[in-house]
Parts: C-alpha cells; structure tokens; sequence
C-alpha cells in the first residue's frame, strides 16, 4: 500500500496477535484520518479490546505495520504512543479511585520541581481551570474530591479531560458509555463530536451501535479477529451494521443478498 | 435508557465553553477561611486520618486528666513514663508502621518484616562487634533492603501473592538468624560494638525524650514530603489503587514495586539499629510480633489492606494508638491478657471502620 503522508494520522497493516496457538488478531488493516471518528465495532470476543490494547501500545504485536503520520513506528510501546498522543480511556480503569481528581489528572506527568516535588497547589489549580473549561462538569465541588466520589459519567469526563489537556491527537474509548446514564451518553458523544472540530482524531469501541451510529464517521466491524466490514458512514445502515457484528461476514453477505 | 430519575438532571457533561463564558456563569468567588480549613478537613477525613486523629487526642486528654488528678494510681505524665514509652516505644512502632504502610498503599504486604528485623539486627552487632558501628550501621540497612528486595523480586516476577511468599521468606530468615548466630543472643558489648556517642545516637535519654523519638519526627517528615509530595510516591498511590490505570498512563508497575520495597527494608534497618543499641543484644527468633503490629498500625492509621489509600500522618497515629493504648493498661495495672486482647479489638474495629470508608470516601 501506498499512501500520502498527510492523508491519515494513523494506519496499521496486517496486525496479527498470537497468544501462544491462539491467534486472536489475524492481518488487520485499517486507517484513521485526521479529525475522524471511528466506530470499531463487534461481539464480545471480536478481538476489539486486543486491537485498542496494541493500537494503544500496552500489548505487543506479534507482527504487523503501526504508521503514524506517515512515519512507520519500529517499537511500539506505551512511552512512544504518549509521545504520539494517543489516550485511550480503558472501561473502568481510566482511573485510580482513591487519588483525588487533580492528581489523577496528572498522574505520571506530574507538574515538578528539579528535584521531582510536586507543586500541588499548581496542580489543584490547573485541574480546577479544566474541570471549568475543558470539559464543563457539573457536581463537582473541587478537584481535590477523590475519584471514588464521582458518579461513573464525571469520572468519564474527567478521563476525557486528562486525555484533552494534554493535547492527544488520538483518543480511543473502550465501551465509554456502557456505565453512563442516558443523558450523559448524549453528551458524550455529542462531545466526541466537538473534538472532531479541535482536530482531535478518536476511536469509539462500542457494542451499541445506534451510539457508534449516530457520531461516527466511519465504521470498522470485527468478527472472530479479522476486519469484515470498512465502510463510510453515508455507505452503510444500522441495518448492515447489525447484520456483520451479530452474524459476522455470513450476515454481511445474507444482507446484502437480501436475505438478512 | 435504565435511568429515568436523572433525566431532570442538568447533563453531566457538555460541550465545552470558552473560559469567558464560564467565567460569566461561575464568576470567581474567594474561597473564605472557614471554606478552606472545611476543604482541607475533608482531605485528610478521605485519607482515612481524621477519625483515629479524633480519638487518639481524646485518649491523650483523658489519660493525661487522670494522671494529673491522680497521678499516684495512674502515672502517665510522670517523666519516666514519658521517656520511655512515649518517646520509645511509640517511634519504634510508628516507623515499622510507616515502612508496612508504604508498601500496603502500593498494594503489597511484607510478613517477613520481624525476621528481617531480627537478622539485620543481628548483622548490625556482628559487624559492629568486628570493624566497629561505623560499618555495623551501613551493613544492618543493607541487609534489610536486600532481604526486602528479594521479597519484592520474588512478588514482581512470580506474580504469587505478597502474603505467601513473604510469608515463606519470614520462616527462612528466621531459620537463617539461628543459623548465622546460633540460638543464644548477639551481645553488643561496651567499648567494642558500642560506644558513648552510638548510645546517644540511637538510644539517649534525654529526659522526657529519647533519640528515637528525633529519629521519628525527621523520618516521618522524609516519609511525608516522599510520598506525598514527590511524584515517586504519587506513583506508589496510582500502582496500589489501580495498577492498569497506573499502566495506561506509562508508569511502570514493576519499578514501583520495587522502590516501595526498597524503602520498606530501609526502614525496617533503620529500627533493627534502634533496636539492637537500645536493648544491647537480640536473640534470634523473639522479633516475630513486629510485624502484625506494625501492619496493625497502619491499618488503625487508615491504610487501606486494597492498596492505594493511607497517609504517613496516619500510620504515626495507628502507631500512637496502639501503643498508647498498650500504656493506659499496663498503669491502670491490668492483667497481662488485657493488652492483647483490647489492641486485638482495636485491629479488628479500626479494619471494618476503613471498609465502611472505602465505601464512601471523599
């Protein structure tokens, strides 16, 4: 394949992962544009978790291309995805409950002195200045609250915000609204939306496919670890969306036989 | 599509505004000093030091009450109480407590830590006894730290769970101390281990205080500044509270294991010295309760047994408590059976009292 540097911000090739003899992950290529946002969809046990683990940099592939901005990245672990910018906010473990807000938002990336003290009190005060303007929270009394204390949508945000401050130009959200009440999925993705427009590229894996639907640029769908489905938003219907994740590429094909 | 009561609800999260719109919505409000002091107490109440704070100051007022009223029965403020509990069995704990409750926030236990205490001991008389306390020092805390380490390689590389394998390694070194010295105690002797100027180091009395009690306030500072404000120790509260969090953002869990086990052994060697010069001698084996009492402290300190939660501040007080506690029943002259029974209780209450917190912590 080639391709103009400029027209993607991130494209892999052929990813296969092997668990030992178990493949989980076989030959799958994609790209993500710039300010794109990109629905990656499947069963349970698709191989999506293991595809935003390597996207993300916290699991190794065992083989395949990783090209960023045109620049094909030799080892691709967490210290180099950070530098690239790519958060991803893991369900539930986006953050550490019993640290408070501001330290979660700079956690690993504290603000220091030369002698690696933290400046708390800049601290406190930045991640206040974030919770009122990033993202705007509501019910949040002050960004020394402890994690533990915010309902599963705040802390949602709070991981979005992290993710924004610290300007990532990816940003990948493993089944973000699957703990969120109704209104605060709105919002979310009405926010992923607003990213869009910062020129933020992101990466929705979901299960509900009227939320990837209804944001997303374009679909992915993956089925038994391999890619059946690449398609443009304006290209395809929740109905073939529905077709390739709930029967894989048999469904595709009685979809588009009409059959479905 | 489950929740329907939240609907009236303003939306949690929104699209982002300029900081001028919001500034015009939430205009800036100086927070007060009563806002402030409130803030701040509810820091401290999240990190599980409040309360134990509350009622060690209140055992405090009421045995020092009791001792002024009746200071015959009950000789509490009496100097030579002061000096020898307060300032020497109280730091002793505190900084065990402090080395446990570290390793405890990074979601680790080390039940080898009375075998440790007993063997760097040991290696401290030893050595000090042959090339003089100077080397004697340095040996006993490199002992500590590397009999902590392997604990901690074993833990990080094997993945077996920290309780079972300190475990093991308690019986070993305990085994290992009988081994080195045979079953009759290490003498630190005058003028050959021990001098003047050791004593007053690690073991002066000084009136209503002792060293140890100064080797307590600049540790427990070191502890503080270390785990609170370095960005190490935030490390430590990320690892023990959510290791793939912790992941996800490029720390690396192994490292931080490590570190806390390294500062653990340091501090366990720093009290086998404490130890050794105050009581001259140590007999292989008899250290063994060091280490649940010291686990004790930090959980009566608000450590939370999960990892992730627990202050230095904390830890001294458990420490305090305990200890405190212990005192109050020897001069109100209770029987034996007493203390163990009533510190036994105060474990078990100050654990179901950090559970119900875990709950609702803010």
């Amino acid at each position: 394949m080639t391709a103009t540097p400029n027209d993607y911000l991130l494209r892999v090739e052929n990813i296969t992962k092997k668990y030992g003899a178990n493949t989980v992950l076989r030959d799958v290529s994609f790209d993500i544009g710039k300010s794109e946002v990109v629905g990656l969809l499947g069963d349970n046990g698709a191989g999506k978790s293991t595809l935003v683990k390597i996207l993300s940099g916290v699991v190794p592939m065992t083989s395949g291309g990783y090209y960023w901005d045109g620049a094909k990245q030799t080892a691709v672990n967490r210290t180099v995805t950070e530098q690239l910018g790519v958060e991803t906010i893991f369900q539930d473990s986006a953050l550490v409950p019993q640290m408070s807000i501001s330290r979660n938002i700079f956690m690993g990336r504290e603000i220091t002195n030369k002698f690696g003290f933290m400046k708390v009190k800049q601290m406190d005060e930045i991640a206040t200045e974030i919770l009122d303007t990033v993202v705007t929270i509501e019910g949040i009394k002050s960004s020394r609250q402890l994690v533990a204390s915010l309902s599963g949508g705040q802390a949602q945000a709070v991981a979005i915000a992290r993710a924004v401050h610290f300007k990532s130009s990816l940003l990948i959200l493993d089944e973000p609204t699957s703990a969120l009440a109704v209104r605060a999925t709105e919002a979310l993705l009405s926010y992923l939306r607003q990213l869009k427009t910062e020129g933020i590229s992101s990466v929705l894996v979901t299960h509900n496919l009227h939320h990837a639907y209804q944001v997303c640029d374009r679909h992915i769908v993956m089925n038994h670890g391999k890619k059946i489905l690449d398609t443009r938003r304006e290209d395809t219907s929740v109905e073939e969306l529905t077709a390739a994740v709930v029967e894989g590429a048999v469904g595709l094909k009685r979809f588009r036989d009409g059959t479905f | 599509m489950t929740d329907t009561k939240n609907n009236d609800q303003p939306p949690i999260l929104d699209v982002p505004l300029a900081t001028e719109a919001i500034r015009q919505v939430r205009p800036d409000k100086p927070k007060g000093l009563v806002a402030t002091a409130l803030d701040n107490l509810q820091y401290v109440r999240g990190r599980g030091a409040l309360e134990i704070g509350i009622i060690f100051f209140l055992l405090l007022v009421a045995f020092s009450v009791t001792s002024v009223v009746a200071g015959n029965q009950f000789p509490f403020l009496s100097q030579q109480n002061l000096s020898a509990v307060i300032s020497q069995s109280i730091p002793v704990l505190a900084l065990l407590g402090i080395a446990a409750g570290i390793l405890m926030i990074a979601g680790e236990f080390d039940l080898s830590l009375g075998a440790n205490l007993g063997f760097s001991a040991i290696v401290f008389i030893r050595v000090s006894e042959s090339f003089g306390w100077g080397f004697g020092i340095p040996a006993a805390i490199a002992s500590a730290m590397g009999i902590a380490l392997i604990n901690g390689l074993i833990v990080v590389l094997t993945r077996i769970p920290s309780f079972i394998a300190t475990l093991g390694m308690g019986f070993f070194w305990t085994g290992a101390s009988i081994f080195v010295n045979g079953t009759t105690a290490a003498i630190l002797t005058e003028g050959k281990g021990k001098d003047a100027t050791l004593v007053a180091l690690f073991a002066g009395d000084y009136g209503f205080f002792r060293s140890q009690l100064v080797w307590l306030l600049i540790i427990g500072l070191l502890a503080w500044a270390f785990l609170h404000r370095h960005r190490r120790g935030n490390h430590i509260f990320a690892v023990g509270g959510n290791e793939a969090a912790a992941k996800a953002i490029s720390i690396n869990p192994v490292k931080v294991k490590l570190m806390a086990f390294a500062i653990f052994g340091a501090l366990v060697g720093v009290v086998s010295i404490l130890v050794a010069v105050r009581t001259s001698s140590m007999q292989p084996g008899t250290t063994g309760d060091f280490t649940l009492m010291a686990i004790a402290a930090a959980v009566v300190g608000g450590c939370s047994l999960n990892g992730g939660r627990g202050s230095v501040i904390g830890m001294i007080i458990g420490a305090a408590l305990i200890q405190l506690v212990q005192n109050g029943l020897i001069l109100g002259r209770a029987p034996g059976f007493y203390i163990q029974l009533f510190v036994g209780l105060i474990i078990v209450i100050a654990a179901i009292f950090n559970k119900l917190m875990e709950g609702k912590a803010s």
